[in-house]
């Protein structure tokens, strides 16, 4: 008998006409730890959300030792014993590890004063029980983020959490952190609980799983034994057939380097490791560069830097051989370096202002005759766009209202008609349809033939094998593969470099060309 | 292979609206205005003996004669400077919150400035007044935006502690230094006849200011939506981020704005001086900062709307004046319904009720 | 003893004028707490001034009217938590209505019950009794100064000392605390913040009308706009003190004493009034400044 079953859930959100659980059917041994992978939007996180009560299910069910339970709220799953460890901490970062994990449920005397001695009390008996080694008069805010996640296990342990779900739970870690978290977690299944990880590092899923369910646009694909499978085959059922985009791509030989980045370092104080370390790249009129990685190696840490929205810790950036290194956004713009933004909703527009008055903030001086906007200008300008990328939308409604496509396309006019010899694209068609990504394909190639230097930072593989002339890999803040796009290059190998499992540049530091 | 969770990457999830903005925010402004007269009349007919008498004095009477309506339209001048001033602040997303200080010190500057040159010519000099009141509250706010570029400090609360204290030195100056010796009023000598701005709907006090009160408004309206400088404060105010990204230099529209505040709610002490009082008198702008807040609510910050808005604020205060000398009931009345329309302007739920829905994906 | 003979009745003053300020200023604590600029402090001091003294003479007695006092102070509050908090409105310019409301109000009730839009002096009632702790005289240095006030004073310190220990000692605070600092996270513990931010608003309600309560039974009188802007420097000083229920004490005592020193400055020293009580606003700005500026540079090294 299974410990947990979901039954036939379905969930739809009908804001953003996404189904996000489609008949899933879930099953959970006890003892065991079990992975969920899926891409980003597969519907693994709503489907733990229904689990903890934080969404309701439209229709299925949820058996509990085979007990038909309800889960209306977070608080009804603790009950029953069911506690998720967020991506996102949940902790007051002033309070101490003992009054974080005692918040809502605190030991008093009488009633009502705290006692404080037998709180700490009951949270170091937690922490003896299951193994960790806090001290619970710390204050939170300075401990690693390791350490947080702990108190956050600490935290639904103390509840008495049989069935623990952790989210994404490695994604802020280092190497030690995590491996001292797969210890915890093995610990803790000695001990008899269950656990429920979510993860899209398929490394991990080897690593420390029992049994991993696939799900894919809503609905469970595969559940396996993790021992069955390898991670080759765990990808392919998480990305079903890729969709293979017609990429016309002529050979060119690339002329002189029009954006240089020589030994780049971004470190922040908050962080053990450099965000960027020793970052050397060129990227060459005519070249399209394709930046590879999985999310927090350094992918966005490159596009806030190159942008000038993030100042450099050490290190020079030039721009045809002169140096721009401390420049702001504002003078890059005006050295003609565009720049279309993984983030389309808060840094690439704004989204209560219209159509027409997206258009024209990189460039909104041209417009200008005697400091007064002329609105004969600007229209002629946004009717033009609007024709050329086929926009489906009107200039004078808020961009808001505009599909992801046409947002991302207006984005995309705004920025080539700004643009002088360079470009950087962040993740340009997530979350978009095959006909908008298509066209943005297209727009890209067509400006790589007029000599236009292309950075293109993207997690879509398919996509910068497409497009890319040569092709990095980041790992870690650090470059570990660059090299040109050619046949050598499988999916398979960028994946390894991706998941740090091949390094180039160990030892010294090459140059990147 | 792996795939990427990324977190802040945009999604493409459409925002959709149901009502477009202008149709809900008149309809909701409406409800509103309903709700308070209908206020209004319940309290006149709780408090007073002959509530038919209160009612009509209160929503006529400032019509009546060319007395009361004219000094009505007076009233509501400096509420156009000051909520032209809370307007363009809200807009670009600062807030300037010493609109008290600065009217009261753009009132003593201009004084000051026209008692110090009696003899210069009325043009020549009235502009000097004006442009000093409206540097001081330049100044001012000026300030706080400066702090805030600078160093981050919060200039919402810097300016409200700014304008406290000089609102107590004011008071000192009038009374004290500044007084005037020839009379027992705690108010400052009056300001040449050649300051004196014309007063043209006689017997009421309305003088010509109100004729630059009106190219005030459109002045602002047409800075915010045709110029670029207006272009980027609006956008810094709906989104710095965005901004940035575009090349907007956010710092520099951290402090403009609260110059531009400023220097509104100067004029406004300035041409209350020049146009009606002729002189500063003690606390005599007491309440124009506050309200230029309630009325840049209810105009929804648009510079061209706040000239109604004034004209609303200055009705309720007129027809309780009306309402208090022809009938039994007391002014402050004015003060209950004017903050039972604050309440029902900021209190979104009950437009969420008709508007639209914001979604973003989940 | 001492001999600084002025030095005395100036500081014993400054401890009956902080009264309100303190009274105020720790309501306001708990609302600035879970996170809320509460600008409605003024207002609701008014709300108390007035009931306080209208419902004992009503009553004859000081207690009720008290009682009664901080009830519709309470009330008020209850109203202003709610449109702020459930209707969603912008609680800085709620907290303007409010103040505007009771300004209004207190007259408009003031002219339909007593026909009199100025100072209305009761003549039934009692003054504030004056206590005589003998305890308190026997303390070093500070003895004389904390002798003979009224009750609402010693009240107010009790009320500052419970507030302190509600807000470190119980779990009320500990998750009044934790909702100023991490809404979400307490959202995700299946607590209530917008609760608790309710509560913190009718707890200012409270110690409001305690503050306004002392002050017209002091005078036995309402004066229209009796509170000019004790409110507001409650609000600047819990700035200044940090937010701590210890610095608000010594903010609150700052203000006191600028109050008292012009008062006497007034009438024996030739130095303006104004410009002793504009001090502490110029102080607290100018601390604020400084401590902008060294975070900045904290941040930058």
């Amino acid at each position: 008998m299974a410990y947990l079953n979901m039954d036939r859930i379905s969930k739809f959100y009908p804001e953003s006409n996404v189904l996000a659980n489609d008949n899933v059917y879930f099953e959970l041994n006890r003892n065991e730890i079990h992975a969920i992978v899926g891409e980003n939007g597969a519907g693994k996180s709503t489907l733990m959300k229904i689990l903890f009560g934080m969404e309701r299910p439209d229709s299925g069910r949820i058996l509990l030792q085979n007990d038909e339970v309800k889960i209306k709220n977070p608080l009804d799953a603790n009950a029953l014993g069911i506690g998720m460890v967020h991506q996102h901490f949940r902790l007051i970062p002033d309070f101490t590890i003992a009054q974080n994990v005692v918040l809502g449920i605190e030991p008093t005397h009488n009633g009502l004063l705290l006692d404080r001695d037998e709180a700490i009390r009951r949270v170091e008996a937690v922490m003896d029980e299951y193994g960790f080694n806090l001290d619970p008069t710390q204050k939170v805010a300075s401990l690693t983020v390791g350490q947080m996640q702990m108190v956050e296990i600490v935290k639904i342990l103390y509840r008495k959490a049989e069935l623990l779900i952790l989210d994404e739970p490695t994604s802020v870690l280092t190497e030690q952190q995590i491996h001292k978290l797969f210890e915890t977690m093995r610990n803790l299944c000695r001990l008899g609980k269950t656990i429920i990880i979510i993860t899209h590092k398929l490394g991990e899923v080897k690593e420390i799983s029992q049994r991993v369910t696939v799900m894919r646009k809503g609905k469970v694909v595969a559940i396996r034994n993790t021992e069955d499978v390898d991670e080759k085959e765990l990808s392919r059922l998480m990305v079903g057939k890729s969709v293979i985009f017609q990429f016309d791509r002529s050979s060119r030989n690339k002329g002189a380097a029009v954006l240089e980045l020589q030994d780049v370092l971004l470190q922040k104080k908050t962080t053990e490791r450099p965000l960027l370390d020793r970052i050397n790249l060129k990227v060459h009129s005519g070249e399209i560069v394709g930046i590879a990685g999985v999310g927090g190696n350094g992918l966005s840490e490159i596009e806030d830097i190159v942008s000038g929205l993030t100042p450099v810790s050490d290190g020079r950036i030039l721009h045809n051989g002169k140096e721009i290194t401390h420049l702001s956004a504002r003078h890059l713009r005006e050295r003609g370096l565009a720049y279309v933004p993984a983030d389309r909703l808060h840094r690439g527009s704004s989204i209560e202002t219209s159509v027409l008055e997206n258009m024209i903030v990189s460039d909104h001086h041209s417009f200008l005759k005697g400091g007064v906007f002329s609105q004969h200008d600007i229209r002629e300008f946004a009717s033009t766009l609007l024709a050329n990328y086929s926009i489906d939308g009107q200039s004078g409604v808020p961009i808001g209202t505009l599909s992801g496509g046409n947002i991302q396309k207006v984005i995309l006019a705004r920025e080539l008609a700004a643009r002088s010899d360079f470009i950087i694209f962040s993740e340009p068609t997530w979350g978009l349809d095959v006909a908008s990504s298509e066209f943005i394909y297209s727009k890209i190639l067509e400006i790589r033939e007029q000599g236009t230097a292309v950075l293109l930072i993207s997690s879509n593989l398919d996509e910068i094998l497409g497009l890319a002339d040569t092709l990095i890999v980041m790992y870690r803040g650090r470059i570990v593969c660059s090299h040109p796009n050619t046949e050598e290059l499988s999916k398979e190998i960028i994946g390894e470099y991706m998941l740090g499992l091949r390094d180039d540049f160990k030892e010294g530091r090459q140059h990147a060309d | 292979m792996g795939f990427v969770m990324i977190s802040r990457r945009g999604g493409s999830m459409p925002i959709r609206r149901k009502l477009s903005t202008t149709m809900v925010t008149t309809f909701g402004l409406t409800i509103t205005l309903g709700i308070a007269f209908i206020l209004a009349i319940f309290l006149m007919l709780v408090l007073s003996k002959e509530p038919a008498q209160t009612i009509f004095h209160f929503f006529v009477g400032p019509f009546a004669n060319k007395f009361y309506f004219g000094n009505m339209l007076n009233a509501a001048i400096p509420l156009v400077f000051t909520g032209l001033g809370i307007s363009v602040a809200f807009k670009s997303s600062v807030f300037n919150l010493g609109g008290e200080g600065q009217v009261y010190s753009g009132a003593l500057v201009t004084t000051a400035v026209c008692l110090a040159i009696p003899n210069l010519n009325g043009l020549l000099g009235g502009t000097m007044a004006l442009a000093a009141g409206l540097g001081i509250g330049a100044l001012l706010a000026g300030l706080s935006g400066f702090f805030r570029m600078k160093w981050g400090t919060d200039e919402l609360i810097s300016s409200f502690l700014i304008s406290g204290a000089i609102v107590l030195i004011i008071n000192y100056l009038i009374t004290g230094p500044l007084d005037d010796p020839t009379n027992s009023l705690l108010t400052t000598p009056k300001i040449g006849e050649q300051y004196r701005l014309f007063q043209f709907f006689k017997p009421s006090k309305l003088d010509i200011s109100a004729f630059f009160a009106i190219i005030a408004a459109v002045l602002m309206f047409f800075l915010m939506y045709y110029t670029h400088w207006g272009y980027e404060m609006r956008m810094c105010g709906l989104n710095r981020e965005f901004s940035r990204y575009g090349g907007i230099n956010v710092s520099f529209y951290m402090v403009l704005p609260m110059i531009l505040s400023g220097a509104l709610h100067g004029l406004a002490g300035g041409f209350a001086v020049m146009g009606t009082h002729h002189a500063a008198l003690k606390e005599f702008t007491f309440g124009m900062g506050w309200n230029g807040i309630a009325v840049a609510l209810i105009a929804r910050n648009n510079p061209l709307g706040v000239l109604p808005a004034a004209i609303l604020f200055a009705y309720l205060d007129a027809g309780a004046k009306a309402a208090m000398l022809h009938s039994d009931v007391t002014f402050e009345i004015a003060a209950v319904i004017q903050s039972i329309i604050f309440y029902l302007v900021t209190a979104q739920a009950i437009y969420s009720l008709f508007r639209y829905r914001k979604r973003e994906a989940a | 003893m001492n001999d600084n003979t002025f030095a005395i009745p100036l500081v014993h003053n400054a401890v009956g004028i902080m009264t309100p300020f303190l009274l105020a200023a720790t309501g306001g604590l708990f609302t600035e707490l879970t996170g809320m600029l509460n600008i409605a402090l003024e207002g609701l001091m008014l709300i108390g001034a007035f009931f306080s003294v209208v419902f004992a003479a009503a009553t004859g007695s000081l207690l009720m009217g008290i009682l009664l006092g901080i009830l519709a102070t309470m009330a008020v509050a209850l109203m202003f938590g709610v449109i702020s908090l459930y209707l969603k409105a912008n609680i800085f310019i709620s907290g303007l209505a409010t103040n505007l409301l009771a300004s209004g109000l207190t007259v408009v009730l003031a002219f339909q019950l007593f026909g009199n839009k100025g100072v209305i002096r009761f003549e039934n009632i009692q003054k504030l009794p004056v206590l005589s702790i003998p305890a308190l005289q026997k303390i070093p240095v500070l003895g004389d100064l904390l002798i003979g006030h009224n009750i609402l004073v010693y009240v107010s310190w009790a009320v500052l000392f419970i507030a302190a220990v509600v807000i470190y000692r119980t779990p009320f605070g500990l998750r009044l605390r934790g909702t100023g600092m991490g809404k979400d996270t307490i959202a995700s513990l299946g607590l209530n913040p917008t609760g608790y931010q309710l509560k913190a608003i009718i707890i200012s309600g409270f110690t409001c009308g305690l503050a306004g309560a002392g002050l017209t039974l002091n005078l036995s009188a309402f004066v229209p706009n009796i509170t000019s802007g004790r409110g507001w420097i409650a609000l600047v000083a819990i700035y200044l003190g940090n937010k701590n229920p210890l610095g608000i004490l010594i903010a609150c005592f700052v203000f006191g004493f600028a109050e008292s020193f012009s008062n006497y400055a007034q009438g024996a020293m030739n130095m303006p009034a104004e410009i002793i009580l504009a001090f502490p606003y110029i102080i607290t700005v100018a601390a604020m400044i400084g401590y902008s500026i060294w975070r900045h540079y904290r941040a930058q090294a």
